[in-house]
């Protein structure tokens, strides 16, 4: 099947385009050139509007406008109705037509607000015989899922950035999925092997009406099997998460590599600053404490022959044992009060009064001033200690401080090479980068350690699952009144076994056969070709991209060629599923560049002769490389003008 | 023999502000009292042995204030300059020796503290330091 036409009226910046794929011979590729916001990604979007009634890759500014075009909107008078309307115009390989229309009317009230009036879904087919059969709303459905299905769209209508993201979230279960949907297996999984499981439901249920063991027997199944779907459920989503983490992580030490720990840095730089504090903090302390050390043995320096002298007179004193003086002070106070010499009794006469008088008045001032000697005693031969110890407690002061001044030095210089260190990096961004890798580690190691339990869980489940189901077989083989049950049963259970077993042979065998034809076309894409030796999608669905050294390399690839290698698996999808349905791409080579730029077209050239593909590139992506190998083959070219105010774009045939 | 023991030791009106001058805290007195900035500029006038009267008496801190070891020191000087341990018993002349030393030795500290640049006077009054030291090896 192929796109022949696409009819847009008022849809976005489109108020009237019509584009027309003519098919070529050996040839049916299409390209559209548009520059950013022209509205490439919004025929994207329209065509899944139409056909599934969504706009999967709608723009943050787009989401804020009506999908009404904005001059109709502008020119619209209150109460009119406008009308919003995609539609698809295909063709199937039989010549029959298939046309998908979708409507959506709109009307402006007073206030310039714009209400949609409901939406209707339209199917035209006409076979070629001229016959047309029209479907409407969810009868129109099937016809959908015969052109795209909903649930594989993604395959045949994608944004060529979203490629590179393909690999990087959860890429077993992706792979998974998409293997399953190209498989086509809902088909029989949900008709064929539900039906199968409900009628054996049912059987069992009757036969749990004859008899209450069997019963119990049943509903004791029933919730073994519900605890093992349950416990299937947890492992896959916890799986996902696993490999979500791992992804992310092998992205993180991409943006990390080479780069500085700005959180260690950080973290180094703030305990330099403190300590930077405290060091100064105590060379000032020691400053000061110099300082002091000079003022005060300064003092006694600058004193010193005052005190050495000091220091000579006492001895001199002491040896001349003046210190203290010998005469008795208090006799001669005695003396003097009572007038009469204590010595011989006589009375004190004024001559002899006044020598007493005299002497006592000596003794005294004798005795002051041995006094203060004696008092200078210890401190003057503090001083000599003092003295003494002077030079040896400032070299040691000195010591200190250079110490000081040496630490603040390094721990300065460390500062500036961290300043160096950091220069030029988005220290906040980086640090961001850490904490997110720290957390996918623990996400990672946490959700390791929950499969683990989980897969222990499953075992018994599974294990009680199967007990379950032999109590119930033992049961009914008890009851003869359900013995045509019993065979009824026996027989669901095995048409159901088959069914499985069909449909993992068929996962299989599709999951062979996309790993083969993802392998042919990436070695085709890729520009380093003696680089990789293998592509392979195991078992579990990983994919894995073998070095021609032996080691696995897919979380060292290069952004571009991430996208080419999800290219390949995309292609290698549209061959295994048996859909011819077109391939639309936007902006198919935004991070391709160079020669690889050139493979891709002649890729795509060579698919292009079995498949309809439809390209949406801006000016900077349709380089020499793509042209000299697109322009030539391309069945049709048409370019997207956005017109004044970027309100219209006018879509024009080259 | 003079009984009266002065309650304070005093400054010259004068030197107040030299005492109060901003280099002089900075460098080398800050944080010091009253009592140990002028028993340094004693020290001071007393190594350079110059003495000066007082014109004009202003109190600058009390004696009670004064430790044995300031005592010690202010009794060194008197008992240096008078020669005669007598002089100790006239604590008013102990005094006025360690006024008139300090009147001096303040105008030489706050032109050597001044003339340099911040944070020299210091680093120069410890060569000068260390030199004495030397001297009084050799002696």
């Amino acid at each position: 099947m192929r796109i022949e036409r696409l009819i847009l009226k008022n849809y976005r910046q489109f108020r009237q385009a019509q584009l027309k794929f003519a098919g070529r011979a050996g040839t049916d590729l299409h390209f559209l050139v548009g520059t950013n916001a022209s509205g490439k990604t919004n025929l994207l979007n329209a065509i899944n509007w139409c056909l599934y009634g969504d706009e999967p890759h709608l723009s943050k500014d787009s989401q804020q406008l009506p999908l009404l075009n904005l001059i109709t909107l502008d020119r619209a008078e209150p109460g009119q109705i406008h009308e919003v309307s995609v539609e698809v115009w295909t063709e199937t390989d039989e010549g029959a037509l298939l046309t998908f229309v979708r409507r959506a009317p709109f009307s402006k009230d007073d206030e310039r607000q714009v209400t949609q009036q409901g939406t209707t879904f339209t199917v035209h087919y006409t076979d070629t015989e001229g016959n047309t059969q029209i479907c409407k709303d969810d009868a129109a459905l099937p016809w959908v899922e015969r052109f795209v299905p909903a649930r594989i769209r993604e395959f045949f209508f994608f944004d060529g950035e979203r490629l590179d993201s393909y690999f990087k979230q959860a890429t077993a279960q992706n792979i998974r999925h998409a293997v399953f949907d190209i498989s086509q297996l809902e088909l029989l999984e949900s008709r064929v092997q539900k039906r199968l499981e409900s009628t054996l439901d049912d059987l069992t249920k009757e036969a749990g009406r004859a008899n209450p063991k069997i019963e119990k027997a049943r509903a004791g199944q029933e919730q073994a099997r519900a605890q093992l779907d349950d416990t299937n459920q947890r492992i896959e989503e916890c799986e996902r998460q696993i490999e979500i983490a791992r992804a992310s992580l092998a992205e993180l030490a991409e943006k990390l590599k080479g780069v500085p720990d700005t959180i260690a840095l950080d973290e180094e730089r703030t305990q330099l600053d403190e300590r930077l504090q405290d060091t100064k903090r105590l060379l000032k302390a020691k400053v000061d404490e110099r300082e002091t050390l000079l003022i005060e043995s300064g003092s006694l320096l600058m004193l010193w022959p005052a005190i050495s002298g000091a220091q000579r007179l006492i001895d001199e004193k002491r040896k001349l044992q003046e210190l203290p003086p010998p005469v008795d002070k208090a006799l001669l106070d005695d003396v003097l009060r009572t007038a009469t010499c204590s010595v011989c009794g006589r009375p004190l006469d004024d001559e002899s009064g006044r020598r007493v008088h005299a002497l006592l008045q000596e003794v005294e001032l004798a005795s002051q001033s041995m006094h203060r000697l004696q008092e200078m005693e210890i401190p003057l031969y503090g001083f000599k200690e003092e003295v003494e110890l002077f030079r040896g407690r400032v070299e040691v002061i000195a010591g200190e401080i250079d110490q000081h001044e040496k630490t603040l030095e390094a721990f300065a210089a460390r500062k500036t090479q961290i300043d160096r260190e950091l220069a030029g990096y988005n220290e906040a961004l980086i640090s961001r980068w850490y904490i997110e890798r720290t957390t996918f580690e623990q996400t990672r190691d946490q959700n390791q350690q929950r499969l683990g339990a989980l897969l222990s869980m499953r075992t018994e489940a599974e294990k009680d699952f199967s007990e379950a189901q032999e109590q119930l077989a033992k049961e009914l083989k008890k009851e003869e009144r359900v013995r045509e049950l019993r065979r009824k049963v026996s027989f669901c259970k095995r048409a159901v076994e088959v069914v499985r077993a069909t449909r993992e042979a068929i996962v299989t065998e599709t999951r062979q056969r996309i790993e083969a034809e993802t392998k042919r076309y990436f070695f085709k894409l890729v520009w380093k070709r003696a680089t990789y030796s293998d592509v392979r999608i195991s078992d579990d669905y990983g994919i894995r991209l073998i070095h021609s050294m032996g080691y696995e390399c897919l979380g060292s690839l290069a952004a571009s060629e991430r996208e080419l290698l999800a290219l390949a698996f995309t292609l290698a999808l549209h061959r295994a599923s048996g859909f011819d349905s077109p391939i639309l791409i936007d902006t198919p080579v935004a991070r391709i560049s160079g020669e690889q730029r050139g493979k891709f077209a002649q890729v795509l050239c060579e698919v292009s002769t079995s498949k309809q593909i439809v390209l949406l590139f801006t000016p900077a992506e349709y380089s020499e490389d793509v042209s000299r190998h697109l322009s030539g083959r391309a069945s049709s070219r048409f370019e997207l003008r956005p017109l004044a105010g970027e309100l219209e774009t006018k879509v024009e045939v080259l | 023999m003079t009984a009266r023991v002065p309650d304070r030791l005093y400054i010259d009106r004068a030197d107040r502000e030299l005492y109060d001058d901003q280099t002089l805290k900075s460098e080398v007195f800050a944080q010091r009292e009253n009592r140990d900035q002028f028993l340094f500029a004693m020290c001071l006038g007393f190594k350079h042995r110059v003495r000066r009267h007082l014109n004009s008496r202003e109190g600058f801190f009390l004696a009670k204030n004064l430790r044995p070891k300031d005592e010690a020191l202010i009794d060194s000087v008197a008992l240096h300059e008078s020669k005669s341990a007598d002089v100790l018993a006239d604590r008013e002349q102990v005094f006025l020796i360690a006024e008139e030393y300090a009147h001096a030795g303040i105008r030489l500290l706050h032109g050597e503290a001044t003339s340099g640049q911040p944070g020299s006077f210091i680093k120069r009054l410890e060569l000068e330091l260390f030199e004495l030291l030397e001297d009084l090896h050799t002696d």
